[in-house]
């Protein structure tokens, strides 16, 4: 029982779980996972507490969908998306406490921390353009049959390519 | 048989490996390295890595969320 928390679970396993809680989050709440998106609607209301019109821009008109309700209810800080990314972190704490490999981590040194900024603005930019990332896009849009989300795995997996040559001249 | 010690921890997942096999190369065979990582997908990719390659690994829970992973050059 305990070599079962400890190691990895098998690849197939994760999978297979990913996909029924997908389609249960679809089947009773009707939205689709996303985690960016979650980060999205508490910088849109930093922006706007700064005085940035983000509410009058164009991008939420055309995804309006997804933004209506949250833009509408006003609840950028406490909505389903945000309520989901807490779920998929307190998850992940049982599963690191269960295993006994918990641990405090901090950032290593400052090329680590100038990569991994500049690395999660350019996701968090692609995030956009592609109506989310692994999960929102890839994730939630394959099982849905929606041709973005195979042109998007398409580019992702080449830009991952990319990236792993660039990080191997890097480290 | 020369013993080197590769500190890897707080870096995010694959790093470690590639920071081993760059390693690995400017190591003599039979020597071994021991290297520190905080990462629970670590053991299982240098595992992995080693089958393919014929390196001997072995991977050292030590409880607290670290690991340490031997690995001898053929």
């Amino acid at each position: 029982m305990v070599e079962w928390l400890k190691k990895p679970w098998p690849y197939w396993v994760g999978g297979i779980l990913l996909g029924i809680f997908n389609v249960t989050l679809l089947a009773i709440t009707g939205t689709v996972w996303h985690i960016n998106t979650g980060f999205l609607t508490w910088g849109m209301e930093i922006l706007d507490f700064i005085g940035i019109k983000v509410y009058d821009w164009r991008f939420f008109k055309i995804f309006n969908y997804t933004y209506n309700d949250i833009i509408l209810n006003h609840n950028l800080f406490i909505n389903k998306y945000t309520i989901l990314n807490i779920g998929v972190i307190t998850g992940s704490l049982i599963a690191t406490l269960l295993s006994s490999q918990f641990k405090l981590k901090r950032l290593k040194d400052k090329k680590q921390t100038i990569l991994a900024l500049v690395g999660g603005i350019i996701m968090g930019y692609g995030a956009r353009l592609t109506s989310g990332c692994n999960i929102g896009s890839f994730f939630g849009g394959i099982p849905s049959f929606s041709l973005h989300a195979w042109v998007y795995w398409i580019f992702v997996v080449l830009g991952a390519v990319v990236g792993t040559k660039i990080l191997s001249k890097l480290i | 048989m020369a013993v080197r010690e590769l500190n890897c921890l707080y870096e995010p997942c694959p790093i470690p490996l590639i920071k081993a096999v760059k390693e690995l190369k400017t190591m003599q065979c039979g020597d071994i390295l021991v290297l520190r990582s905080d990462q629970s997908c670590i053991g299982v990719i240098v595992e992995e890595w080693g089958q393919q390659n014929n390196y001997l690994v072995r991977v050292v829970d030590l409880e607290n969320g670290e690991w340490e992973i031997y690995i001898q050059k053929p």
